[in-house]
């Protein structure tokens, strides 16, 4: 299973089915709280996660799909838009080190 | 932020809120929000059945009572233009075992409706005011309460 350390994220992708929805307001919370750090965060549709994307969060009922999207990548998956412990672990990892296993 | 492609931030209509709406299940309020944003002219009638695939594939629900119904990536073809409807449900929905008051139907095809939904983003993360948009009775205070706070850097 792929690993990154927390220091070494540039580019957090959020990926949704249509991009419209949830996934904007995930991207829109996470740019908020990484206010202040190199991590550039985005949100796209499952299949055209960009090829320089270091971690990939997205919700556990599309997570096969953006697996075999992004092969390598590291893959959060989460099952509460708003407030997941998995989502806040990277986060975590991100302002205070750590290692982000996906 | 950027507005791309000619999608200017997106002010609320008033035309496409409810605030005493009510609902026998799921279908029924997805349905509801589909005709809302129908009415509005921001979408054909087949985005409606893309919302209630989108829906039967992942729960659009987000926490806190709210739940945004939207279309799929291929549905963007029915939408004309962004836009988002607000409907509160007083009495609540059963959504999948969630207790839903207040639904934020979604039609977007660009990057319009963005700040918006930044802006329910921060509510949801505000036990007090997801509660006072759960409690909101009047079209007016739902407009105020979702109105960007003009620091996002929505993109």
């Amino acid at each position: 299973m792929p690993s990154i350390e927390g220091k070494d994220v540039r580019k957090l992708i959020v990926a949704c089915d249509a991009g419209m929805g949830s996934s904007v307001m995930l991207a829109s919370t996470l740019r908020k709280q990484l206010k202040g750090t190199p991590v550039s965060v985005e949100h796209t549709p499952v299949n055209s996660i960009p090829g320089d994307a270091d971690v990939i969060v997205c919700h556990t009922g599309l997570a096969g799909r953006a697996r075999a999207s992004a092969p390598g990548v590291v893959l959060v998956p989460f099952q509460v838009f708003i407030g997941d412990p998995a989502v806040t672990r990277v986060v975590t990892a991100i302002k205070n080190g750590g290692t982000i296993d996906g | 932020m950027a507005d791309r492609a000619g999608t200017a931030p997106l002010p609320l209509d008033p035309r496409a809120v409810r605030t005493a709406a009510t609902a026998a299940d799921v279908e029924d309020a997805i349905r509801q929000c589909g005709a809302v944003l129908q009415e509005v002219g921001a979408v054909d009638g087949s985005y409606i059945e893309a919302m209630l695939e989108r829906e039967r594939s992942i729960s659009t629900y987000v926490g806190e009572g709210v739940a945004i119904p939207h279309g799929t990536l291929t549905s963007k073809e029915a939408v004309r233009h962004d836009a988002i409807c607000v409907l509160r449900f007083p009495e609540g929905v059963d959504w999948h075992g969630e207790h839903v008051t207040v639904c934020v139907g979604i039609a977007a095809r660009g990057d319009g409706h963005l700040r918006l939904l930044a802006e329910l983003a921060q509510i949801l993360l505000d036990p007090d005011r997801a509660a006072a948009l759960r409690a909101a009775t009047e079209a007016d205070q739902v407009i105020q309460l979702l109105q960007p706070d003009g620091e996002e850097d929505s993109e």
